[in-house]
């Protein structure tokens, strides 16, 4: 697989369209940025506001500046950016990372490749600053890359076997940061600085050791170091902690439009932090030039009716959730009469079909979400209507055949079914008691699933006892959201759809097995399926086969039902000013993939009105 | 009293030790540790966790020691000054704090004045002029504003503002003054944001205010002392302020003790609804974060201030009240 900067490259004709100025501050082949159909070419200037409830928050500005080696575009495709271009060779075992010629970091240093030996050679592999080696996207079967530094703008990753999570990962929301500052880290690492020197500073910072030191420098994700140089369109110019931080045009950003203007078209973002309870008034009062976060479906009509005091639109954008609201029947419960129920196909599918989904869209989202189970939505390349609709369908007549059928016949005097052992049916849910949504949702299953003779009781707690709770096999069934990402391509690791890791509440215990390797394996073929297919997938060698494998796993995954959906497509409500162009009037509103704002490239996103008023 | 006053600070000590070892036993009681609420809260946006690193966090941060250790950790930091680490914000706690100490204080200060200009006067008015139009209507006021549910009073007045007065919603001041130096323009935008959160927090307390002083007055009303002032001719006026009213007053002095705590934590769910930039909101966050360090030092701090407030209180009284006197003492 190659990827082609042809597509996305259009060579930029020097003669007359740069001027001198903005030169100096490029690099010498900047990425030229195609508008997309609904965008136009802006001007530059203006200020951006937006709140967020935490001064932790400000990390969105690194997942909405998206300034990625390679990132995502809005088909969710994987195209170079901050590279000019990566050649995977060798069916994805050799990737070779090419950098733009003089491209600089914001403080005006050159961005070359001592940037990558410094984070291989002097952050992944040293034991002080990661004293567990590089991180998990680096390590293929617990076996890091040959590192090699071919000249000042070619690096090489070499695995033994594929790596299909490197690319992933580069282009993350969070994306794996395999780059750093040489010249501006050095400063604060054993290796390059004198012992007396280190000290002094770590004095100064109060902190516990240089290697302590060097991480507080370092956050390039977080951004709490106005002082470390990046390559976002933005900078962090305030020091936490603060209401008030402003982030300030990349001189040096390495994007340009068609008309060789550089990119970010905005000159500063202020990100004003307020607590969340406020944010949608003070939204609806204008206070914010762009906002999504902190908004939710119910405050679309209050938002809406304050269009024209607050000079802004409120645009509806998708969420990529598998579903909004999902349950997860524990099949690693403790008790050994519901365990064995939990982990029966049938008893699953009946829960499933008892739900009135279409009731759940009518009540909860003015009929606007879509029905079904809790898997991947239409806009996959994977996507199949059978997905959604496998035992979705309403159906109590045949959930109770199917319960009788397990020979859970007997009830008791109110109409509940009994267990084998006498017990009456009832599931207790248990939520971490955070959203009013969860315990609407749950009300109305409760009285589906009461047609059925089965009785659902909830259990609010504390997110951390909720976990813990699930993880011990103490929960009978735990509500939480579908699917992270509800919009995968072939490329992307289909690892929530098998057992992979202990947040997976539906068989945490499995879970915890392939990510530690304590417990017990499960002995479900289905279950064993699942697993074998992720690795398969791994070293499919062509897209084809992973997409192969993709269908199968959603196939078995909605055919068991190991997680119960509801409804799905949520919509987002995203306020933009109208003094605010390039904003799309569609978009999907999530965070793997996509980056929120990211895939639609904020960068591009222009002020009519220069000061920004 | 010398005798008495040392002892009082001697017995603080043993107090504070207590204090501080049931403050570090609650902020521990909640499941988890930091860390915990900060791989859940990762995981809710969908984030990866890392396990190997969280394990070397929680060695870094010294999570992985003993309580015993912890807390020993904590409290000899404490007395040199050092208020911890904290784990939401990646600094010390000292450095967190920083500002918002002064905008916290300069509420509280305001808001204590408001109810005391508003409640003195009424609470004097409703015990002279007892049962009358006045006394129900001022009182009936004063629970109206005891019975609004501060967070809802808050959300009206901020509403109102804005459509009327054009006031930026929340914080205390208009965005652009935000870490900037002081200047005129500063505390103008200061005072147009303040009076809500004064009048919000101020209301709740004057009813409470406003009962006390009458009942206590109407006690010392009818007393001989006040006949016997009237018969010799004193003008009804001096005779009111110069002595039921200051022997009535004995009650405000003890408030001291809890005055002090209360200029420093604010009210944390006023200043959250309306996202005051002041301490409260920041120990409210340092809780449910399980930030240890900071909510740990923000209640120690608070307890220091009571217990010296009570002190405080305690002398004021023995000073000003003739009738207070030590007892088990010689004196009579």
């Amino acid at each position: 697989m190659s990827i082609n900067l042809n597509y996305l490259l259009i060579v930029l004709v020097m003669g007359g369209v740069v001027t001198q100025s903005i030169m100096a501050d490029l690099p010498e082949e900047p990425l030229v940025t195609k508008m997309a159909s609904d965008q136009a070419i802006g001007k530059p200037g203006g200020t951006l506001y937006t709140l967020m409830a935490k001064s932790k928050d400000i990390r969105m500005m690194t997942v909405f500046g998206y300034a990625r080696l390679v990132g995502f575009t809005r088909n969710f495709e994987l195209k170079p950016d901050i590279l000019k271009d990566i050649i995977v060779e060798e069916d994805g075992r050799r990737f070779t990372l090419v950098i733009r010629k003089g491209h600089r970091w914001s403080d005006g240093q050159l961005f070359t490749a001592e940037d990558f030996r410094y984070y291989w050679e002097d952050i992944a592999n040293n034991k002080k600053l990661s004293p567990f080696g590089p991180p998990p996207q680096l390590m293929v079967k617990g076996k890091p890359p040959t590192f090699t530094l071919i000249d000042e703008h070619t690096v090489r990753y070499q695995w033994d076997e594929p790596n299909p999570y490197f690319l992933p990962a580069l282009a993350g929301a969070r994306p794996l940061f395999i780059y750093a500052p040489a010249h501006y880290l050095k400063q604060f690492h054993a290796s390059y600085t004198q012992a007396e020197t280190l000290a002094l500073l770590v004095e100064k910072y109060g902190k516990r050791n240089w290697a302590g030191l060097h991480h507080s420098r370092v956050r390039q994700y977080k951004l709490t170091n106005p002082k470390l140089p990046v390559l976002q369109p933005w900078v962090n110019t305030t020091k936490p902690p603060s209401e008030r931080f402003v982030f300030k045009r990349n001189p040096h950003y390495h994007r340009v439009d068609e008309k060789g203007q550089q990119l970010p078209y905005i000159d500063q973002v202020v990100v004003n932090i307020v607590s969340s309870s406020l944010i949608p008034a003070k939204t609806r009062a204008g206070d914010a030039t762009l906002q999504g976060r902190y908004i939710r479906l119910d405050n679309y009509t209050f938002l809406k009716a304050g269009e024209k005091k607050g000079n802004y639109k409120v645009f509806l954008w998708k969420n990529a959730r598998g579903s909004q609201v999902a349950l997860y029947p524990n099949l690693n419960a403790t008790d050994p009469a519901w365990r064995k129920l939990m982990q029966s196909v049938n008893f699953r599918r009946a829960l499933s079909l008892a739900i009135n989904r279409h009731e759940i869209n009518q009540v909860v989202y003015y009929g606007l979400a879509i029905e079904g189970g809790n898997t991947i939505l239409p806009a996959s390349p994977l996507y199949d209507e059978k997905y959604t609709k496998t035992w979705c369908q309403y159906n109590p007549k045949l959930a109770n055949q199917l319960l009788d059928e397990l020979g859970l016949t007997k009830r008791n005097n109110v109409g509940t079914r009994l267990l084998s052992d006498g017990r009456p049916m009832e599931i207790i849910v248990q939520s971490p008691g955070e959203s009013t949504e969860q315990t609407d949702i749950l009300e109305l299953i409760r009285d589906h699933w009461q047609a059925i003779g089965i009785k659902l009781l909830t259990r609010p707690s504390q997110r951390e006892v909720f976990r813990n709770r699930v993880f011990s096999g103490e929960a009978l069934m735990a509500v939480w959201e579908g699917l992270d990402n509800a919009l995968p391509t072939a490329e992307m690791n289909p690892k929530e759809l098998a057992p992979s890791i202990q947040e997976q509440y539906q068989w945490s215990q499995w879970g915890k097995y392939y990510e530690t390797g304590q417990g017990n394996p499960p002995t479900q073929p289905e279950i064993l399926e699942l697993v074998k297919l992720r690795r398969e997938w791994m070293h499919a060698p062509t897209n084809q086969a992973k997409m192969d494998i993709w269908r199968q796993m959603l196939s078995i995954y909605s055919d068991q039902v190991y997680t119960i959906g509801t409804v799905t497509g949520i919509l987002q409500p995203i306020v933009v000013s109208n003094n605010l162009m390039n904003v799309p009037k569609e978009g999907w509103y999530s965070w793997e993939p996509g980056a929120y704002f990211g895939v639609y490239r904020m960068d591009t996103f222009w002020l009519k009105n220069e000061s920004g008023e | 009293m010398v005798n008495y006053i040392a002892r009082r600070i001697f017995m603080m000590i043993p107090t504070l030790i207590v204090i501080s070892i049931i403050v570090f036993t609650i902020i521990q009681l909640p499941p988890g540790d930091f860390l915990e609420s900060y791989m859940a809260e990762l995981q809710s946006q969908g984030e990866s966790i890392d396990k190997q690193k969280i394990a070397y966090l929680r060695q870094e941060y010294g999570l992985d020691k003993s309580l015993l250790e912890q807390y020993w950790t904590w409290v000899t930091g404490l007395l040199e000054g050092d208020l911890g680490y904290s784990f939401e914000y990646n600094l010390p706690v000292n450095e967190v704090v920083g500002d918002r100490m002064y905008l916290t204080i300069m509420v509280s200060i305001l808001t204590i004045i408001f109810t005391w200009v508003i409640a003195f006067p009424i609470g004097m008015y409703s015990a002279t002029h007892q049962y009358s139009w006045g006394d129900y209507g001022l009182t009936l006021v004063g629970f109206i504003g005891l019975a609004t549910p501060n967070f809802l009073l808050a959300l009206v007045l901020l509403y109102l503002a804005n459509v009327y007065f054009g006031t930026s919603i929340g914080g205390l001041m208009d965005e652009q003054y935000v870490n900037k130096p002081w200047t005129w323009e500063k505390f103008t935008s200061i005072l147009e944001h303040l009076w809500i959160p004064v009048i919000v927090i101020g209301t709740s307390g004057t009813a409470g205010m406003i009962r006390r002083l009458r009942a206590n007055l109407l006690d010392e009303l009818n007393k001989p002392y006040v006949v016997t002032g009237r018969a010799k001719g004193l003008g009804e006026k001096k005779l009111l302020v110069k002595y039921p009213l200051r022997v009535s007053l004995n009650f405000f002095i003890a408030d001291i003790g809890s005055m002090l705590p209360s200029i420093i934590s604010g009210a944390e769910i006023v200043a959250l609804v309306l996202s005051l930039p002041t301490t409260g909101p920041m120990l409210l966050g340092a809780l449910q974060s399980q930030d240890m360090y900071l909510a740990g030092s923000f209640l120690m701090f608070l307890a220091v201030l009571t217990v010296v407030g009570v002190l405080v209180s305690d002398l004021a009284l023995a000073a000003l009240d003739p009738r207070i006197r030590l007892t088990g003492g010689a004196t009579k």
